[in-house]
């Protein structure tokens, strides 16, 4: 019952998963043969990124980009990775301690099983999802490679999906175990995303060219790095990875008879002095509530900007000739370090548009878990409690993008990279209007269709960044490239911000949110 | 004159083909304390939900104290505290914390000594979180934050789900102090003794319409007499009696029910040899069962 319940679930978000997989693999292998004919601009591309130290830190080492398959893993598979992870934590947590909260989980052990058993059911339930993931992902690779100027044979596009099925794995696992530890959904979403952060960064470290590469067996990302699939497959690191799997599950079970249902391991104080701060109001409680998530966003944001800023000198000057090209197809026009840095922005601009759409996600969340009724049945308008939520979503994206530009900034100065203050908080600004556009129809959707405000607001996000990533390599038409925030986003520092458009999408912005606020003045308040 | 504290006017609420409200009108007088009855589904949330704005009426309209449910809601609930059947409120917060917000986002007029004897007479500990507050603690929590402010109208739905006899008690308590302060009160319940206790008039939905409302007393018509008589001799035949039925004999006793006017009764009573005449009016239970065919 619980296995089956787990895996419909689990098998819907898999195939999905496994299709943005395939084709995002797909769409890499095809565009790499239609622009990078000849040898010599293969040669050229693997000399900009082949012993690039920021790329490498980013999105891993990138051997043999003269051929499709070492492209396709270079282009893709870090994204696809750290993609895969964060849907397993997801994933893992939503159904275990997620079905937990609700309540539904001790229905169905007030029959007859055990809670270990429950748990052993849940997780052969999460395996389908995997094994669906795993499955489309591998039959779209060898579909993709069965054409000659693609050129990968079944075996490596099935090894291909084992590697990027990994990450999935593992970070179910971890999702899994943290939902044992926790005694909520979001706590045990929030540690799993800790080890997600810290195996990420230390990824990072390892292949940034410091001379610490042996760290790579330190992080599971490391792992699944080294079972170098379409280039050089090393199967044997799939031992680390079936043995951190194994012994998280077996945990797992383990702890799930050792505990009470609906409590979690490590213990939720129950009771605490009162802190009563923020709480004067709507706005000052939408404040409060926001901050451990938007301490999490903040402290991404700083730290990668802070990074790209480190990288950016020395990664800029392996660039040269040809490699503009490339940079130039990803948004850049500059040279040197503004012109990588123009490419990080983009990598920044996706995390404050993510932090926006989590903000109207939480307002849409108060909602149906039935809240805000709390709120609205005392002299609280409609009107003063979105427009509260709003003017703390505004004041959290413009801190994100003045705070991206100063951290980066930080790096860039301490490497004496000679990029100015100025020109990088600009670039920080800029990174603003496309999360008020994304915030804008995150609104318009709470406002008309609040079942629908998650859904509308990741599709936009997903399709704005699968746009921009294969139009980074050519290939895609004008209109297609302008329905995607982020490409009409100027790649600042590279080049300077276009007020124009960011003018122009903070207002689609605006009027998104305001048709939204009206909508929602006029509509019933929904539960889930 | 004052204004009614709840009017309204054919109000109505269709979810497609389905009306789960049917055109109701209903008033209620300041100071009043009106039960709401009818079985689930009948119609009793979407009346509350749409006299406090929360959706919009497909026809009709409400007010409160003589202000537009719908286009004045922040002024009509300045007059009103409202507690739901289901208490959902922010986990992380303690009940403490959950008092201050929810008071301070009603008003200024929050007397903080009568919250503290709230909190004190509901056995509440402000100090959990709310995460860790069982159903019935969540539901005090809303109790008092709407208690507490001593609103011209208190609007109950289902207020006492998940209470223990014992703080069913202070909430009877509660209302009959809120009453005697001259509040006025729209009890919406599924406990029909809580809501005889508490009521002065009671309006019984059915199917989304509203099929009674009124004293208990002018509502004894609903349901039978019971008249239980005790015979020193020969227990005459009461079969034939107008308004009577349910005729039981059990030795020198005789049970029947009577509807409608009981002299017919009394005249043939009268005639034979009664030693003991007892008679029990209709309990709000045996009233609600008629009105849904479910007996007396």
């Amino acid at each position: 019952m619980i296995s089956r319940l787990t895996a419909r679930r689990a098998v819907r978000s898999g195939v999905i998963f496994g299709y943005i997989f395939g084709a995002a693999t797909a769409s890499s292998a095809i565009s790499y043969t239609r622009f990078y004919k000849t040898a010599a601009q293969r040669d050229a591309l693997a000399a900009a990124y082949g012993s690039n130290r920021a790329t490498s830190a980013l999105f891993g080492p990138a051997p043999q980009l003269q051929t499709v398959a070492g492209f396709t893993v270079f282009k893709i598979s870090m994204t696809l990775i750290l993609l895969g992870a964060v849907w397993g934590l997801l994933t893992s947590t939503r159904l275990l301690r997620g079905e937990e909260d609700s309540g539904r989980w001790e229905l169905l052990l007030a029959g007859p099983v055990t809670r270990r058993g429950a748990v052993v059911q849940a997780l052969g339930g999460l395996g389908a999802g995997v094994g669906a993931l795993w499955a489309l992902t591998g039959l779209i690779t060898a579909v993709t490679g069965l054409d000659a100027s693609v050129g990968i044979a079944a075996g490596p596009a099935l090894y291909f999906a084992v590697a990027m099925t990994a990450a999935p794995v593992m970070f179910l696992a971890v999702g899994a175990l943290t939902s044992q530890l926790a005694g909520t959904r979001r706590q045990a979403a929030a540690y799993a995303a800790w080890v997600l952060g810290v195996s990420y960064a230390v990824r990072l470290v390892a292949d940034a060219g410091l001379g610490l590469h042996g760290l790579i067996w330190a992080s599971p990302l490391g792992w699944v790095e080294e079972l170098r699939p379409l280039t050089a497959p090393a199967p044997l690191a799939l031992v680390p990875i079936a043995a951190f799997t194994g012994v998280l599950l077996a945990a797992t079970v383990y702890l799930a008879g050792a505990r009470d249902v609906g409590a979690g391991i490590v213990p939720d104080r129950a009771s605490r002095r009162p802190h009563m701060r923020l709480l004067g109001g709507p706005t000052a409680l939408a404040v409060r509530m926001v901050r451990p998530a938007v301490t999490g966003w903040w402290v991404a944001i700083a730290v990668s900007g802070l990074l790209f800023g480190l990288i950016a000198r020395s990664a800029g000057g392996t660039i040269s000739g040809s490699s503009v090209q490339v940079l130039t197809r990803l948004g850049s026009r500059g040279n040197g370090t503004d012109a990588v840095l123009g490419v990080c922005f983009l990598t920044l601009a996706v995390l404050v548009a993510f932090a926006a759409a989590g903000q109207i996600t939480t307002a849409r969340s108060e909602e149906s878990a039935g809240r805000l009724e709390a709120l609205l049945t005392r002299p609280v308008s409609r009107c003063r409690w979105l427009g509260g939520r709003l003017l703390v979503t505004i004041v959290v994206l413009l801190a994100s993008g003045v705070m991206a530009g100063i951290f980066a900034w930080a790096g860039a100065a301490s490497q004496h990279a000679g990029v100015s203050f100025g020109t990088l908080a600009e670039a920080g600004v800029n990174l603003v209007p496309p999360a008020i556009t994304i915030a804008g129809a995150g609104v318009l959707a709470f406002g008309v269709w609040p079942r629908g405000t998650s859904i509308v607001l990741y599709a936009l996000l997903g399709w704005s960044l699968l746009v921009v990533v294969i139009g980074g390599v050519g290939g895609v038409s004008r209109w297609v490239l302008d329905t995607s925030v982020f490409h009409q986003m100027a790649s600042a520092p590279a080049v300077p911000p276009h007020w124009e458009a960011d003018g122009v999408m903070t207002a689609i912005g605006v009027v998104g949110a305001l048709a939204g606020g009206l909508a929602f003045r006029r509509r019933d308040v929904q539960g889930e | 004159m004052a204004a009614a504290a709840i009017r309204t006017e054919g109000l109505t609420k269709r979810y497609g083909d389905v009306a789960a409200l049917d055109q109701l009108d209903l008033e209620v007088a300041p100071g009043e304390v009106v039960g709401y009855l009818g079985p689930n589904g009948a119609g009793k949330t979407t009346t509350i939900r749409l006299l406090l704005g929360l959706i919009s009426p497909t026809g009709g309209r409400g007010e409160i104290f003589g202000l537009d449910c719908q286009r004045q809601p922040v002024e009509a609930h300045r007059r009103l505290a409202f507690v739901a059947g289901e208490a959902n409120l922010w986990p992380s917060l303690t009940g403490a914390e959950t008092l201050r917000l929810l008071g301070r986002a009603w008003g200024s007029g929050v007397d903080e000594a009568y919250r503290d004897e709230l909190v004190a007479r509901f056995e509440l500990d402000p100090a959990k979180k709310v995460r860790a507050y069982s159903k019935g603690n969540r539901q005090k929590v809303i109790l008092i934050a709407a208690l507490m402010t001593r609103a011209d109208l208190l609007v109950l739905d289902e207020p006492t789900s998940g209470l223990d006899p014992l703080m069913e008690q202070a909430f009877r308590g509660s209302i009959r102090e809120a009453r005697d302060r001259g509040q006025t009160v729209f009890l919406s319940s599924h406990i029909l003794s809580e809501v005889e206790a508490l009521c002065d008039r009671v309006g019984i939905l059915r199917q989304g319409k509203l099929v009674e409302l009124g004293t208990l007393a002018e509502m004894r018509h609903l349901a039978a007499l019971t008249v239980e008589a005790t015979f020193a001799g020969a227990i005459p035949d009461l079969s034939g009696v107008p308004g009577v039925s349910s005729v039981q004999a059990d030795g020198r006793v005789v049970r029947c029910q009577v509807r409608g006017p009981i002299a017919p009764l009394l005249k043939v009573l009268a005639a034979a040899d009664v030693t003991e005449l007892l008679s029990r009016e209709p309990s709000l239970e045996e009233l609600f069962l008629a009105q849904y065919g479910g007996g007396a």
